[in-house]
């Protein structure tokens, strides 16, 4: 009878799905991140954006195990302190907030371009007015997720369906397209005459020759980008106590679509003209390879499909944000207001409020530099981002090795779910991480420089060491929180046995004289 | 006990109304009064632990003042309270389940059917899924 969440209406197993799915937000994320990943690694963009799922899969065991021991909204905050001790976890919280607003800009940025387009082109290269659209929609998706707001599962099928359905229909167009006469187009990039070609598919694409290891991690950190959230919804789906066989095949199944329509539409992109051409259109990737694939009502699909991706993917960007500065709030790590709840909507008020201002203002730097100097900040961003993801991440698989330390050997499942995978994945995530922080900090990584090093270097580690003189001054303001120790490895339960849950956070701690 | 009336109560004054109303019923008839209220939020994001601690507790003032209004009216009143983990509408119709109670009363806050179909709401869900009577009670605005 325990039914829950959408399960309890009639959609069952394909709403789950939908879920997955949508807060993973195909369409944005392909928009936004095509083009630098060709700009990466050109034809070979079908096998990064397949590379980048391995390690996100690889975390995903580590958060379905570390949910099973403390299923807290703080998610790597509280895994953290458990862990490691306070310190660490604060820091864990820290990267997982910087993540989230870090996207910000770029999330507002396409979805401001974009919803001019699906009006008028030329207006879309005018910044003030994409800008302002993107404020309006930073505001709109933080009062979304302030009002609690959950669009009921049918109007979630509706979208996404037709973001699916209009990726799809492109792909296969842009493969049949260059597997037949082929097309070109000719167009004015920076006042040379430039003429593309279509590129015939090949199955090289999805194999690893040939590439660069730089330009692989390159690659990688911006592709584990369009994983983000995947994971989330695998935590969430398998957390149904009364789960028959649902959830496991939802988890499953949604992440085959979304392997095939990343893989079926990048392949569609690169071939219809070119890696160059989808590398020189970076910014609106989609708009310009739709219109010259697709009819004109298609391509204002195309543009809404990404649109509502877009307004999907604040899932994974604001509701993680607000919810881990909840917990960091409510277990003493920081100020306890950050943990007040609207009493009407039950969603973190106070959180919500602050995270949407500081992304206004992190949008409107963003712009104000890229707009007057030669760095594209904007684009950065997204790289930005995947070093965020990367090091959170990468500290997610950590912790569980680390915390399920005594239980690692106990069965070859436990080794390998809870050692090998989590611990693959977490040292390719640090790995790429740090091979990008020592890349990134010439002008020649791209993308620009900031007080003369690499800008994505700087908008990547600036946000996150920040939070180290932060936690300091909450660390002495806070000695409750921060007397807190990791838990006893010896009291750390089993991930498989029946009973896991950990005792509440907090119970250990340093005795204070 | 079976015949009980079970009332779904929300923060911020939501479902008083509801709650008067089956209060109302329930002393008139002699059975029970169940409130209930369900504190899971959005389904999507992380959730649980610090969360549905700060959420249970605004569930419990507000359950807490609505009884003490209630007990006040209807001194022989039996009233019993269940803080459930689980989406509200679920919430509502487990304990109904459990209890064998006889109708649901839940408030209502004005949603257009138009937004209730595209956004989904409580009201809405509950009259389309429950097994038994609901009693659906407009809000009173003095209440917020």
């Amino acid at each position: 009878m325990a039914d829950k969440g959408l399960k309890g209406g009639t959609l069952g197993l394909v709403a789950v799905i939908v879920i997955g799915v949508a807060s993973t937000a195909p369409g944005y994320s392909l928009a936004a991140s095509i083009g630098l990943v060709t700009g990466e690694a050109g034809v070979k963009a079908p096998f990064i954006m397949l590379a980048a799922f391995v390690p996100m899969a690889c975390i995903a065991a580590s958060f379905y195990y570390l949910n099973k021991a403390d299923p807290d909204c703080g998610t790597n905050f509280t895994w953290g302190v458990r862990a490691f001790g306070p310190k660490a976890g604060w820091i864990a919280g820290w990267g997982c907030i910087v993540a989230d607003l870090v996207i910000m800009p770029n999330l507002a940025g396409v979805s401001g371009q974009y919803l001019v387009l699906l009006f008028n082109e030329t207006a879309a290269n005018n910044i003030y007015l994409t800008t302002f659209i993107g404020i309006l929609f930073i505001i709109a998706m933080t009062w979304i997720c302030w009002k609690g707001i959950e669009l009921s599962a049918r109007s979630q099928v509706l979208l996404l369906g037709t973001e699916l359905v209009v990726l799809a229909v492109f792909a296969v167009i842009a493969i049949a397209k260059s597997f037949g006469n082929g097309t070109s187009h000719t167009a004015l990039v920076d006042g040379v005459t430039k003429t593309y070609h279509s590129v015939k598919p090949s199955l090289s694409w999805i194999s690893p020759s040939g590439l660069s290891s730089s330009a692989v991690i390159a690659g990688l950190v911006v592709a584990v980008f369009i994983y983000w959230g995947w994971d989330t919804c695998v935590s969430v789906n398998e957390e149904a106590k009364d789960s028959s066989k649902t959830p496991g095949r939802a988890a499953v199944l949604s992440t085959v679509i979304l392997l095939a329509i990343y893989l079926i539409t990048s392949f569609g992109a690169v071939s219809l003209l070119g890696p160059d051409f989808v590398t020189d259109n970076a910014g609106d990737a989609f708009y310009q390879l739709g219109k010259v694939a697709l009819p004109t009502t298609m391509v204002k699909l195309l543009l809404i499909a990404v649109l509502t991706s877009a307004a999907a993917s604040c899932q994974t960007t604001i509701l993680p944000a607000t919810r881990t500065m909840l917990s960091m709030g409510s277990h003493g790590g920081a100020p306890k207001k950050l943990a007040h709840i609207d009493p009407k909507r039950l969603t973190p008020d106070y959180s919500s409020y602050l995270f949407g201002g500081v992304s206004i203002a992190w949008y409107l730097l963003l712009v104000t530099v890229s707009h007057n100097t030669s760095t594209d900040a904007y684009s950065a961003s997204i790289a930005a981002v995947g070093m965020a993801i990367a090091v959170y991440y990468g500290l997610s698989g950590v912790s569980c090795i680390v915390y399920f330390r005594r239980h690692l050997f106990s069965s070859a499942k436990n080794f390998l779910l809870i050692g090998v995978l989590p611990g693959f994945g977490g040292i390719v995530l640090i790995y790429v991480f740090c091979k990008t922080v020592w890349d990134s900090r010439h002008a020649a990584y791209g993308y620009g420089t900031l007080f003369g090093v690499g800008t994505v270097l700087v908008i990547g580690t600036l946000l996150l060491a920040l939070g180290i003189p932060l936690m300091l001054v909450c660390s002495r303001k806070y000695p409750t929180f921060f007397g807190f120790r990791p838990d006893p490895p010896d009291l750390v339960k089993d991930p498989s046995g029946e009973d896991t849950l950990a005792a509440p956070l907090g119970t250990y701690r340093r005795e204070i004289n | 006990m079976a015949g009980d009336l079970v009332a779904g109560v929300g923060g911020a004054g939501s479902g008083y109304a509801a709650a008067r109303t089956a209060a109302r019923v329930a002393s008139l008839i002699g059975v029970p009064l169940v409130l209930v209220f369900g504190y899971e939020s959005v389904a999507m994001g992380p959730r649980g632990g610090a969360l549905e601690e700060e959420i249970a507790a605004i569930g419990e003032e507000a359950i807490a003042a609505i009884r003490d209004e209630l007990l006040a009216q209807y001194p022989t009143l039996t009233i019993d309270v269940e803080l459930v983990p689980q989406r509200p509408v679920d919430a509502l119709i487990d304990v109904a389940a459990a209890r064998g109670a006889q109708v649901i009363a839940v408030g209502h806050g004005g949603s257009g059917p138009l937004k209730a179909a595209l956004l989904g709401s409580i009201t809405y869900e509950i009259v389309h899924r429950a097994p038994l009577p609901v009693l659906v009670v407009p809000n009173d605005p003095d209440d917020e």
